[in-house]
């Protein structure tokens, strides 16, 4: 099977690696993003420090917001298995990713048995007009301050919460208030999909308020499960989060500047190495780059420098992943692994080449 | 490759060898000396005090809490070097790779990660195989998760307890178990602010003690060569003394560990209610032969502090400087991240005092463990400052002169002479930790021990000395020539491997089925998820 391209023609892998390598050798500002497993992204944060590139998911907004959240102020969080047997009172803040439907329906559905209390309660603030299709008949009630926005609603329940008065009150808040005061442990669920900064920050703040009188805790279910899992092996690797650069030698993070998208939009990259998991996602709008692209695919990607045709993590080859149901990394095994080589096992090769005196980190 | 290293006081108290003599290695052990053998390398030791690998028993370098906080914290951890071609990622600030570097370079060959959450086990061995050059182990965290608690309120027998727990360590790839603050964790959820060694968590109606004493008899029973490690209740409250030492008694006659003393050393006394207790607290320590301790020293300056202790960590949120925190309810322990800046002020003094008061009065070098509980008293960087503390009274007068006279009036400190020998040292930081932790292939330099070896030029200035090796020896393996890094090596993480209970593994399966909706396959993995050569080695428990 054809598992490389130079251009549109078909090639043998060692050429497409050692075109990529040339490639990377010779510019002067390369930038990767990627949604790959955590070896995958081992690998790419390897070979950006040995090219001096600037990284950052392909989710890399939402991730960004979140990342920032810690990074700025912290946050009161709990483990996903604690919130369905402790998480008495669900409270949905904003869109949660369509992904975690499945485990959203085992929460909304499943009782908390670690809780006296035997049953949870369902509200949904800054959500879309629609029932979440989750929530699967279960009940649950609509948090709203006027028109306002998800932050704006945040803040008025939080002032309500601390018993002052909003010059426009969140609906049904006489509710939210009963259901607080009987509640055990209310856990709030949110994401960084939606939900801007200021709102994740403000959800803080008023489970942190909550917590001066009785137990609450949050659960961050991130926009991207790949994204998290990067973001959890890029900081261990470099110290920072994804938006990291090496241009200068060392890692240097930025969440502004080392924004890819920013990055190509204002022409300052002159080379793109992707990386997706499955399907070749579709490239930021900008300057048309050279591309190095690995992806999921038969044929070689429009206007691509070079592909690569690589397995889908955790489907075709065995992979570390993180998963919102645990709230940390899992292995993933796969019964019969495909013939497609790994992100991992390209990026290596290329770095490999890029400099094949030097050490390897992973 | 033969190795010979000529000319070099060797201390290795493990074997009473102490003076001038070659050392000898050979395919990464160390070797008796060959009849006319002739080395294919040479090292020139002379001048030079020549020591086994050093080991660290209580450091954070790796796992959840220790990440979050990396992330927490982006502007304490910036690198400022340029890219280094043969050791990539060593200039990031905070990274793994950086941790290994630092470690190798003091001459380091052996670090204990002391709090591992089962269910974040496999991230925490991916941190750790990424960090180079040293040998890792991790401690097992047991004693506020639920299926425990619950046994112990079902009054489960001894053995079912031990299968957990050895199913635990094994599938964690663990090396021993620690017990942080038991119960409170779990108290906490049910909104508990306060928890004590007899108070109750409430739905399971066990006390802290019970839960201590029934990890403690597990860990015994298996023959895990590490006893118990215990992180008591009430870390840093004034009259912590007092737990410490109803702690130490109920060890009663059976091994025990207690992690960072000095956070337990403070007593009520003063105007502001808060002194020093350490002098009672080594004459406990000294008089309770079952019972070993580690110090936790705070030493002055910014660091942060990480601990699956929730409950202290969501207490100490005032505290935080800079003003950010992350607290976490886990599927035990959970954990807090609060940035904390150790200022020469009144209470930080007590508490640098405590510290140094411990190691000085504590007497059996054999028994006290050097450690700042990296990072929560001080970084594992400001460890050559420590030994130039412990090794001279004199560097104790300069330090204590700058630091409140009310504070040092409430401790023993300036009446102290001992000064830590080098023999002392390689006890602490070689010996002891080798023979606490059941490694009976390191920790010295007898013929057979893997070759980790550390060879430290002599200085007067002590830091200087014992910050920077001369030569490090890992597995045979020079990695530290003039306190540089000169390559990378992947290191093992050190392991018991006890086997399974299938019925508890049964048992287990069942129950993450009903709690979790999950198979028991969420919660393990395979060696090959860690993606790098053979990155675990065995420990036999005690037969």
């Amino acid at each position: 099977m054809a598992v490389a391209w130079i251009g549109n023609r078909e090639t043998l892998v060692e050429r497409a690696v050692a075109h990529a390598a040339t490639l990377l050798g010779s510019s002067r500002c390369p930038v990767f993003s990627f949604d790959t497993d955590i070896h995958g992204t081992r690998a790419a944060i390897a070979l950006a420090e040995r090219v001096g590139a600037a990284y950052d998911h392909i989710e890399g907004a939402a991730l960004a917001r979140e990342t920032a959240l810690i990074t700025d102020k912290g946050a009161m969080t709990i483990a996903p298995g604690e919130a369905r047997r402790r998480g008495d009172m669900l409270v949905i803040v904003g869109d949660l990713p369509k992904e975690y439907d499945g485990f959203l329906a085992d929460l909304a559905n499943s009782v908390p048995d670690l809780s006296e209390r035997n049953a949870r309660e369902i509200f949904l603030v800054g959500t879309g007009r629609a029932m979440p299709s989750f929530l699967n008949g279960a009940k649950a009630t609509r948090l709203a301050a006027g028109k306002t926005g998800l932050a704006a609603t945040l803040a008025a329940l939080r002032a309500q919460c601390a018993g002052r008065k909003v010059s426009a009150p969140v609906s049904k808040f006489d509710d939210f208030a009963a259901a607080l005061a009987a509640a055990k442990f209310p856990v709030f669920l949110f994401s960084g999909l939606t939900s801007d900064t200021f709102a994740l920050e403000m959800l803080q703040g008023l489970v942190a308020d909550l917590n001066g009188k009785a137990r609450a805790s949050s659960l961050h279910l991130p926009a991207s499960e790949s994204g998290w899992g990067s973001a959890l092996a890029s900081t261990w690797m470099t110290g920072f989060a994804p938006r990291t650069g090496f241009a200068r030698g060392f890692p240097e993070f930025d969440p502004w500047r080392f924004d890819i998208g920013r990055m190509i939009l204002a022409g300052e990259a002159d080379l793109h190495l992707r990386v997706s998991t499955g399907k070749p996602a579709p490239v930021p709008k900008g300057k048309t780059l050279p591309l190095i692209m690995l992806a999921k695919t038969l044929k070689p990607v429009a206007g691509a420098a070079v592909t690569f045709a690589i397995g889908e993590a955790g489907i075709d080859h065995d992979a570390i992943v993180y998963r919102v149901r645990t709230g940390t990394l899992n292995s993933v095994a796969v019964p019969a692994a495909s013939a497609l080589p790994s992100a991992a096992e390209i990026i290596r090769s290329i770095g490999g080449h890029v400099s094949p005196e030097a050490g390897w980190p992973c | 490759m033969l190795t010979r290293i000529s000319g070099g006081e060797i201390v290795d108290p493990a074997n009473r060898r102490a003076g001038k003599g070659d050392l000898w290695i050979e395919d990464g052990r160390i070797v008796e000396a060959p009849q006319g053998g002739v080395a294919d390398r040479a090292i020139d030791a002379t001048g030079c005090i020549v020591m086994a690998g050093a080991i660290d028993i209580h450091s954070h370098i790796g796992g959840g809490n220790v990440n979050t906080a990396r992330l927490l914290l982006p502007e304490q951890h910036a690198a400022h070097l340029q890219r280094p071609a043969a050791t990539p990622l060593s200039n990031a600030g905070w990274s793994t790779f950086e941790t290994g570097c630092l470690y190798a370079k003091m001459g380091f060959t052996t670090v204990v990660e002391p709090a591992m959450s089962p269910g974040a086990a496999l991230h925490t061995h991916l941190e750790l195989a990424d960090t180079p050059i040293i040998d890792k182990a991790t401690l097992a965290i047991l004693g506020n998760d639920d299926f425990l608690l619950s046994m112990i309120r079902d009054n489960a027998s001894p053995a079912m307890v031990e299968d957990y727990v050895a199913w635990t360590v094994g599938a964690t790839r663990a090396l021993g178990v620690k017990v942080i603050n038991a119960g409170a964790a779990a108290a906490f959820k049910e909104d508990v602010r306060t928890f004590s060694f007899d108070d109750v968590v409430p739905s399971y109606g066990v006390s802290s003690r019970r839960i201590v004493k029934t990890l403690q008899a597990a860990v015994n029973g298996l023959g895990i060569p590490h006893p118990l490690h215990v992180h008591c209740n009430n870390l840093g409250a004034a009259g912590a003394a007092d737990t410490a030492a109803e702690t130490m008694a109920a060890a009663e006659g059976v091994p025990l560990h207690l992690a960072h003393l000095q956070f337990y050393g403070y007593g009520t006394e003063g105007k502001r209610k808060f002194s020093s207790a350490a002098a009672r607290l080594a004459e406990l320590v000294n008089g309770t032969p079952e019972v070993t301790i580690d110090i936790g020293q705070v030493m002055f300056g910014q660091t942060v502090t990480i601990s699956s202790d929730v409950l202290r960590q969501f207490s100490a949120r005032g505290t935080a400087s800079p003003k950010k925190t992350v607290i976490r309810d886990g599927d035990g322990n959970g954990g807090g991240v609060v940035p904390y800046r150790y200022r020469n002020d009144f209470y930080g003094s007590v508490q640098w005092a405590v510290g140094l008061e411990l190691f000085l009065l504590i007497t059996d070098p054999w028994r006290v463990f050097f450690t700042t509980d990296h990072p929560n008293g001080a970084p594992f960087t400001t460890y050559p400052a420590l030994f130039a503390l412990l090794m001279s009274r004199t560097a104790r007068e300069e330090a204590a002169a700058a630091l409140p006279k009310a504070a040092l009036a409430l401790s023993t400190l300036s009446s102290i002479e001992r000064e830590y020998t080098f023999e002392e040292i390689a006890i602490m930081t070689r010996a002891a930790p080798a023979k606490l932790l059941g490694l009976s292939d390191r920790g010295h330099l007898g013929a057979g021990a893997v070759a980790d070896v550390a060879i430290y030029r002599r200085d007067e200035d002590i830091a200087k000395m014992l910050g920077a090796a001369a030569f490090v020896f890992k597995d045979g393996d020079l990695v530290v020539k003039d306190g540089e890094i000169t390559h990378y090596r992947w290191g093992k993480a050190l392991r018991l491997n006890p086997s399974p209970d299938k019925a508890m593994v049964r048992r287990l399966e069942d129950y993450h089925q009903q709690r979790y909706g999950l198979s028991l396959d969420w919660f393990t993995f395979p060696d090959s998820a860690i993606a790098r050569e053979e990155p675990f080695r065995e420990v036999p428990c005690r037969s």
